[in-house]
């Protein structure tokens, strides 16, 4: 027979585990908002994820600048910079969409979602 | 290609020029979209300098016309002159028959003068008494002028002003800029420094690829939208003309094709604006006097922020 401590201990630790997993997803989750199946929609989604999370750009906005202003608050860019010249080409230029990685670009766009996260809770902001 | 003539341009105009790269930048992008360039600026601040260095360091013909109250539409366009030898009129060039003319501080000359670079700004040619010359290609006016002279001047007009593609001003230098005008100052400094970094085949092969810069439907309407603003902005009385749209569209594409890509950007259209439209808008005294704000810059940057670029 197991004694009663034991078992209240197991599920103690049981309740630990699982509260502990729950809230991990839910934080994966959370953090990871967007997830784009090509560049279009990458674009796509960081330009949504900007307006949310730096409300006080402005609308007329363009891509170097919020890559300048990104940059200027500490958010890594370089990943997206790249995909940024092939998706320009292909939107302005008429070239064919590029095969690129655009998960830079996503990362951006969850960093983002994550600040906003974060900012709801009286986190971190993008700031001018 | 583009970026290549730019660093030479840039580097070899910062010779003698301390801190003045985006002006030059400028003044080339405008050259290769055919425009004509009004540099603005109190004196001392090296407009004069940067335009004589600009034209030397490209292999092109260069005059320079200093604009006095006195000067006369014959001064600059040249005219008939009767020959005591052969008992004609022959037609005698003035100095505009060059590649890039120096129109040094241009408001001090009367708007006679001002109009009869008007023709030559305009349709690359001069007429006079109906006989009409082609000016040699490429052909450039840059023309300075001091802002807060206000005796003895003869601001130039809307009708004028529109004529230049872009209005550089040219601002005092940060401190670190003016150090590093003194130092460079120390040892004597000559223009004869400046070589000729970039020949006019280049120039020309280069202006000519200006045209097959591709501007998507998207770009144009982003620039329709952006002009409708400026008409529509009710503190401004003169919003962008057609024409002026048309010349930021060219200096775009030049942009673009000096940034190496063969496609302009919204950031392209968004970046030159200033520089293109800003000295042909109107600001309302009216409305001035109401507390908004009388500098059309201001105005134009709430607009640029206001109209959404294709993204």
């Amino acid at each position: 027979m197991l004694s009663n401590e034991l078992v209240v201990g197991a599920l103690l630790a049981l309740n630990v585990v699982l509260y502990a997993s729950l809230a991990f997803l839910a934080l994966r989750l959370r953090r990871r908002k967007f997830a784009p199946s090509n560049l279009m929609e990458a674009f796509g989604d960081l330009e949504l994820a900007l307006k949310e999370a730096v409300p006080d750009l402005p609308s007329g906005f363009t891509w170097e600048e919020a890559v300048a202003r990104l940059r200027s608050s500490g958010v890594r860019t370089e990943g997206m910079e790249g995909a940024l010249k092939g998706y320009e080409a292909y939107r302005y230029g008429g070239a064919p969409l590029p095969d690129l990685d655009y998960r830079g670009v996503a990362d951006v766009a969850n960093t983002l979602g994550g600040t906003t996260a974060g900012k709801r809770a009286g986190g971190a902001s993008i700031g001018r | 290609m583009g970026a290549d003539i730019r660093d030479r341009v840039v580097a070899e105009v910062g010779k003698v020029v301390v801190g003045r790269e985006k002006e030059t930048d400028l003044i080339l992008t405008c050259l290769l979209a055919r425009g004509h360039v009004l540099l603005e600026g109190v004196p001392g601040v090296s407009k004069t300098l940067v335009a004589n260095a600009f034209a030397r360091c490209l292999g092109l013909q260069f005059r320079r016309v200093q604009f006095t109250p006195d000067i006369l539409p014959l001064d600059i366009i040249g005219g008939f002159i009767f020959n005591l030898k052969d008992r004609e009129f022959e037609f005698r060039r003035g100095p505009v028959f060059t590649n890039i003319l120096l129109a040094d501080e241009i408001n001090r000359a009367p708007p006679k003068v001002q109009s009869a670079l008007l023709e030559s700004m305009q349709e690359f040619q001069v007429t006079v008494e109906g006989r009409t010359e082609k000016l040699p290609s490429p052909f450039m006016v840059i023309a300075t002028q001091n802002p807060m002279e206000f005796e003895g001047v003869y601001p130039l007009l809307e009708g004028q002003l529109d004529r230049f593609m872009v209005k550089v001003s040219f601002g005092y230098p940060t401190p670190e800029v003016e150090a590093g005008i003194l130092k460079r100052n120390l040892s004597s400094m000559d223009l004869g420094d400046v070589r000729t970094v970039v020949t006019a085949a280049e120039l020309d092969a280069m202006a000519r690829e200006v045209d097959s810069v591709t501007v998507s439907d998207e770009v144009l309407a982003y620039l329709a939208r952006m002009a409708e603003a400026t008409r529509k902005e009710s503190s401004l009385v003169l919003g962008a003309s057609p024409r002026a749209m048309v010349q930021l569209l060219h200096c775009a594409r030049a942009r673009a094709l000096l940034d190496g890509r063969n496609y302009v950007t919204p950031h392209d259209v968004k970046t030159l604006a200033g520089e293109v439209l800003t000295h042909r808008l109107s600001v309302d005294r009216a409305a001035a006097l109401k507390g908004v704000s009388r500098n059309p810059e201001a105005i134009l940057t709430a607009i640029l922020d206001r109209v959404e670029p294709p993204r």
